[in-house]
């Protein structure tokens, strides 16, 4: 017997039972749904963390010295870059490059008449563009002014915490370049929201100049760093900048431990993903088992009229491959409204973001299409319904004309 | 040549520790283009001699020949098709695929069969107009009456033109009428088509009906009125089939 006969069958078997093919249908596909919904958010989350951390901390290229440690912060002019504007210039006229300024890093410890906190400071070219989004997150007084000698930019969230408003002056200490502790007096210009917790929390802008002469560097700076207008050049662009005694890396090196805990969370979804497939998987399986259990007499009448096991065996798949195919189509639809309704109305997370550790999270955090994943998962979720059929099949296939004619 | 051959047939049937001997050394021939009831009282075996002739089921011992051929060694797939292509089947529940219409359910052993969509179609249509529901052709078994889903049945079973129709107390569930009607229309289509009809009944309504009556009383044939020499007649609606050799 051809195929075409036996979808027929099949089909026809499917559209007279329109319940029960309509809910395992459901199943399938509110089950992709929810699997492309969470990984389309999961994503978000994943993608939001990376590019904060590359927009606010890491830049898409550093050139450092080679002898800048990693993890901390020093002020040693041996660990520092040399003429970084020099730098800076060569990086500009690199077409690939938007933006390019040095900044200087300072641990410090913030005091005001109580209460005392550790911090970073960042000492930033104010005009450079690389900082727009900064200068555009202000939300009280004024962004920073590169010849104001005592004026620092604070984040709205610390300032809350420690009671500080625009005008207050605060004491900073750090240790300079010589390794001696300094302490000077600042005033509170302006507050960001960055939208990122961690930074709104911890993070103290001031003039480059004024942190130069705050650490005693001289015009030495921490790093050069580069924005891109595409980040896939990272690699060309730190080639270029290379030269001996500094080093150039690129979002990823920058980015490798955020990297690497996306790895791992992602085995983690992987395996949520699987859980949920399964159980998608056992719901199928359930539902085609209850509709052989049901035509038990029918499937013994087609036996009676001459149809082979492998051809029950057959039917009950394709029947089993007409559902999965409708659930992974309704699926795939109802789980890109979700990623699209997320993408529109970001989930707000709050104080959950804070608690993310090194993953800099926004406290809105929006879904994102992720077509390779969605195809992944829906790929899976076919081939799984399929196999969660088998053991139906088999059953149908093994029953008898004789005995399967009794029942009335 | 006999249609089927039954030589020392017995069939025990076992339930635990009981055991029921169905049949209980059955010789039987039958020639093509028969009308014979088997009948006797309820437990005699009937229905498991229906079964073991229509390859439904296997003997424990003695042999089956099905035109000619030896069928009790045949694997399952080899019955199948047997089943599919030399044997209608008629029950007494109808056995109609209830998703199915009356349409659906004549044209299925023609899909089957893997007859093309044209001549599936005339024939199906043909079939219908023959058991007298071209009116009813969309209709499903539930929106049948009792003797309108038989006679869905009596077309499915003989729409692929089988060597030989097993009806299983095929007016059991239809009242006087309808069983009267059921039984005229299969000893028109026997006599059109040349087919061969076997009956398990205690109806006397088709012992009437039948060319021939074999007795069975536990599981033996007890009697046994020879078989008529019938002659396979050329009917208008089908021509008579040609037997495998
Ligand atoms: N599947 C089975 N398992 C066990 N015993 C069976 C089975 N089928 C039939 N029997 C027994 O075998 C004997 C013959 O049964 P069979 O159905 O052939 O009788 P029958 O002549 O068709 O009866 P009826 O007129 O009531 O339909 C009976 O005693 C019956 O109980
Ligand atoms: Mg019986």
């Amino acid at each position: 017997m051809t195929w075409t006969k036996l979808w027929m069958i099949a089909y026809r078997g499917l559209t007279r039972n329109r319940r029960r093919t309509f809910f395992t249908m459901l199943a399938v596909a509110l089950g992709l749904a929810l699997l492309i919904t969470l990984n389309g958010y999961i994503a978000g989350v994943m993608e939001d963390g990376l590019q904060n951390s590359i927009r606010l901390q890491t830049g898409h290229v550093q050139v450092r010295a080679a002898s800048y440690p990693e993890g901390k912060h020093s002020v040693q002019w041996k660990d520092l870059v040399e003429r970084p504007e020099e730098v800076a210039a060569r990086a500009m006229a690199l077409p690939e490059v938007r933006a390019a300024a040095p900044i200087l890093w300072l641990d410090a410890v913030l005091s005001t008449g109580d209460e005392s906190i550790g911090l970073q400071v960042y000492g930033i070219d104010v005009a450079s563009p690389l900082h727009d989004p900064l200068r555009a997150s202000v939300i009280a007084g004024a962004f920073l002014d590169a010849n104001d000698r005592s004026g620092v930019l604070m984040g709205g969230r610390l300032a809350q915490s420690l009671n500080l408003k625009v005008g207050d002056t605060v004491h900073l200490v750090t240790i300079n370049a010589n390794g001696e502790p300094v302490e000077a007096p600042f005033v509170i210009r302006g507050l960001f929201s960055s939208g990122v917790l961690v930074y709104d929390e911890s993070v103290l802008f001031m003039p480059l100049a004024r942190a130069q002469s705050f650490a005693l560097t001289g015009n030495r700076a921490s790093t050069v760093m580069i924005e891109l207008h595409h980040r896939e050049d990272a690699g060309k662009v730190a080639a270029g900048l290379a030269q001996p005694g500094l080093q150039a890396l690129t979002w990823r090196d920058l980015n490798a431990f955020i990297i690497q805990s996306m790895d791992a969370a992602f085995s983690f979804y992987i395996l949520m993903d699987a859980i949920v497939i399964m159980i998608v998987a056992v719901i199928i399986a359930n539902t085609l088992l209850m509709a052989v259990f049901e035509r038990v007499r029918e499937i013994g009448i087609l036996a009676a009229l001459g149809m082979k096991r492998r051809e029950i065996l057959q039917m009950v798949l394709y029947e089993a491959a007409l559902i999965a195919l409708a659930g992974v189509v309704v699926g795939v639809a109802l789980g890109l409204l979700g990623v699209f309704f997320l993408t529109q109305n970001g989930f707000v997370l709050g104080e959950m973001a804070t608690t993310a550790g090194n993953l800099p999270m926004s406290n809105v955090i929006y879904a994102r299409f992720a077509p390779d994943l969605f195809t992944w998962l829906a790929v899976w979720t076919f081939l799984i319904a399929l196999l969660a059929s088998l053991y139906p099949a088999w059953f149908a296939a093994r029953l008898e004309p004789v005995r399967a004619l009794h029942t009335e | 040549m006999p249609i089927i051959e039954l030589s020392d047939i017995y069939k025990t049937y076992r339930i635990g520790e009981v055991e029921t001997r169905a049949l209980d050394g059955v010789s039987l021939d039958f020639e093509p283009g028969e009308f014979s009831a088997v009948v006797g009282p309820s437990g005699s075996g009937k229905t498991t001699l229906l079964q073991i002739m229509g390859c439904l089921d296997k003997p424990d011992r003695g042999v089956v020949k099905l035109d000619g051929r030896d069928v009790t060694r045949l694997n399952a797939d080899q019955r199948a098709e047997l089943r599919r292509n030399v044997i209608g089947f008629i029950f007494q529940f109808f056995a109609l695929i209830p998703v199915l219409d009356a349409y659906e359910n004549v044209e299925l052993p023609l899909l089957l069969a893997g007859v093309g969509a044209r001549e599936r179609r005339e024939r199906t249509l043909e079939m219908l107009e023959a058991v007298g529901l071209s009116d009813r052709i969309h209709h499903r078994p539930n929106q049948l009456s009792g003797g309108q889903q038989q006679r869905v049945a009596i077309a499915r079973a003989l729409v692929k033109r089988p060597l030989v129709v097993l009806a299983d107390e095929p007016t059991a569930n239809l009242d006087t009428a309808n069983g009267e009607q059921a039984m005229e229309i299969m000893q028109r289509l026997n006599e059109q088509t040349g087919t061969a009809f076997i009956f398990a009944t205690h109806d006397p309504r088709v012992m009437k009906f039948a060319r021939r009556t074999i007795h069975l009383v536990d599981g033996r044939v007890a009697e046994n009125s020879a078989p008529p020499q019938v002659e396979a007649a050329a009917g208008g609606l089908f021509h008579p089939r040609e037997h495998r050799g």
